[in-house]
């Protein structure tokens, strides 16, 4: 149908899409393939998000109510896209719960996977109950409390590991998964404000933490919460034989080896491609670029394309991106999908 | 086999025993040289905390390790083993070991300031030399220096007499920094002030020197103030 946009993935940027459609006075036909709407940040449980230090079911869900209570948007759960017939102007959608879709344009809003840190086996995730993930620390965030989950004891120290999935060319992840250094900088505040009596370390190879969350989250992070930054590429997370955790590495500012106790670790987890993305890839004939994300296609007049006609995406489907910008380009795919869409009434009036 | 280039190897990490037996080998001397290792264990969390109470320290949590400062250092042109940005770090994690090894060169910052100007975050490295040289002195790592003795002769005179005699103050610093009272600077000066013929004011500063005379009504003034310096001293460094 020329009037009905289909947006597969109920994210940032897939609800924002969505929004920006109906805005216009067309209709979208959403499928998302958890039973709940929000995206990773719902589904994680993330804590205040960056940079508005709203949390993450305050802000995500006013954007699922937006759609939720939408009249011209229609909300597959639990359901996948299992073909796509047809062109642009023209597509037809079967989805997984036996339905039928026609739409003029398709956007996807695919998304991401977290990095798997069992993949990183020397740093401990998996082996010591005190390794955790950034998304794991966001949830022991929102529960209000900072304790080591071996025994609840509260932790003298935290160390921070950036780069966990990110820019290892081992393990085939050759990109910086962007977010990583601010949500870990305002993550350290968020551990000393709950508990003071914690100091937080972050090992670091460089800190990019562009634009405005330089002073708003690296600076404010040093100098008001006393996060310490340590210039080292972590080798090894082991036990000390105490209950502690031993953080060894090279301090590359000092030029030496260090082996210094902790009580937890923390990975800052990357992006990945979502892992769906080569079925993703198959089912709606789009590319996928070298490292498995989404291909973009020439980006200045083209702008949200793929490599196939009438299918536009945004966000973290592209490559690792913030909850903001997916947001943006979100409205920007949307406006992309609904120009086609007007095309078409235009040449059928 | 000895070990070649054991310059390279900092002394204290050189473990040797003269005479030592294992399992009823011999094995004394060189035969049982080992090589502690370098692996830096801790970190001491309340040691930043130390410097930032001494003036000029307040800021040395801000430093992110761009090295402006020491590019921009004059000392550090003279000598590269002069690096404010390095102290920095070592202060931050506190490792004081690392930092007692170069306490016989950070005291030579001269205070130019640079690396002041220069700071993206306002650290203000030359307060922070000014602080690790105090903290340095207060923990008698290095010996006082000369500025510092004769703040001490200054202090000691108006806390006991309530007034400072110029005679007797470079007097004694010259005696306490073992230098000769017979300085050329010196004697120009004096035979100067004799050509004017002050004779009332020679004499009197000749007699006071002797003498010592008090302030008026000092009383217990100087121990009052000796005992609050103390105590501020005390409340700020613990």
């Amino acid at each position: 149908m020329g009037d009905t946009v289909l947006v597969v993935g109920a994210g940032p940027a897939g609800l924002s899409a969505a929004a920006n459609v109906t805005a216009a006075g067309y209709k979208v036909v959403m499928v998302e393939k958890e039973e709940v709407l929000g995206g990773a940040p719902i589904l994680s449980g993330y804590a205040r998000l960056v940079p508005s230090g709203e949390w993450a079911k305050d802000a995500i869900g006013r954007m699922v109510s937006r759609v939720e209570e939408d009249a011209n948007c229609t909300v597959h759960k639990n359901a996948k896209v299992t073909q796509l017939d047809g062109e642009a102007g023209n597509f037809t959608a079967t989805l997984s719960n036996g339905e039928t879709v026609k739409a003029g344009a398709v956007v996807l809003a695919t998304g991401f996977t977290h990095f798997d840190s069992i993949n990183k086996p020397e740093w401990g995730f998996g082996t010591y109950e005190d390794v955790l993930t950034t998304t794991q620390m966001e949830q022991m965030v929102s529960s209000g409390k900072i304790i080591c989950p071996s025994d609840g004891r509260v932790p003298e120290r935290v160390a921070i590991l950036l780069c966990v999935g990110s820019r290892d060319r081992q393990i085939g992840r050759e990109w910086c998964s962007k977010i990583c250094c601010t949500v870990s900088a305002n993550l350290a505040m968020e551990i000393k404000e709950i508990s003071p009596g914690t100091d937080v370390f972050i090992y670091y190879m460089d800190i990019r933490t562009y634009g405005l969350y330089e002073d708003k989250f690296y600076w404010k992070s040093q100098e008001e919460f006393k996060t310490k930054f340590v210039k080292a590429r972590i080798a090894e997370v082991t036990a000390s034989g105490d209950g502690r955790l031993l953080v060894k590495g090279e301090d590359t500012l000092v030029k030496r080896p260090i082996v210094i106790p902790f009580d937890i670790v923390v990975h800052a987890i990357g992006m990945d491609p979502n892992e769906d993305n080569p079925e993703i890839s198959r089912i709606f004939g789009v590319g996928l670029e070298k490292h498995g994300f989404i291909e973009r296609a020439e980006h200045y007049t083209n702008t949200c394309g793929t490599t196939r006609r009438g299918i536009y995406s945004c966000g973290a489907a592209y490559a690792p991106e913030t909850i903001d910008d997916s947001i943006s380009q979100g409205a920007a795919a949307g406006a992309r999908a609904v120009a086609d869409l007007h095309a078409l009434v235009r040449k059928a009036g | 086999m000895a070990i070649h280039e054991k310059s390279l190897i900092e002394p204290e990490r050189l473990l040797k025993h003269d005479s030592l037996v294992v399992d009823g080998v011999d094995v004394s001397g060189h035969w049982n040289t080992m090589i502690a290792p370098r692996t830096i264990t801790d970190y001491d969390d309340d040691f930043e905390a130390k410097i930032q109470k001494y003036g000029g320290g307040e800021n040395v949590h801000r430093c992110w390790q761009c090295g402006s400062c020491t590019n921009s250092c004059t000392v550090y042109a003279q000598n590269v083993q002069f690096n404010p940005r390095y102290w920095i770090y070592l202060i931050r994690l506190g490792l004081k070991e690392e930092i007692v090894k170069d306490k016989d060169i950070i005291w030579q910052c001269v205070s130019c300031n640079k690396c002041t100007d220069i700071c993206p975050k306002d650290v203000r490295p030359e307060g922070v030399m000014k602080a690790l040289s105090h903290w340095m002195e207060d923990e008698g790592i290095t010996g006082k220096s000369p500025s510092k003795i004769f703040d001490e002769e200054f202090l000691d005179q108006i806390y006991k007499t309530g007034r400072i005699e110029d005679g007797k103050v470079v007097q004694n610093f010259f005696k306490k920094t073992g230098q000769s009272l017979f300085q050329d600077w010196l004697r120009v000066f004096m035979l100067r002030m004799m050509k004017g013929l002050p004779i009332m004011h020679l004499m009197r500063m000749g007699w006071n020197t002797v003498h010592t005379p008090r302030t008026r009504s000092w009383g217990r003034t100087g121990e009052v103030l000796k005992a609050y310096v103390q105590e501020q001293k005390e409340a700020r460094h613990g």
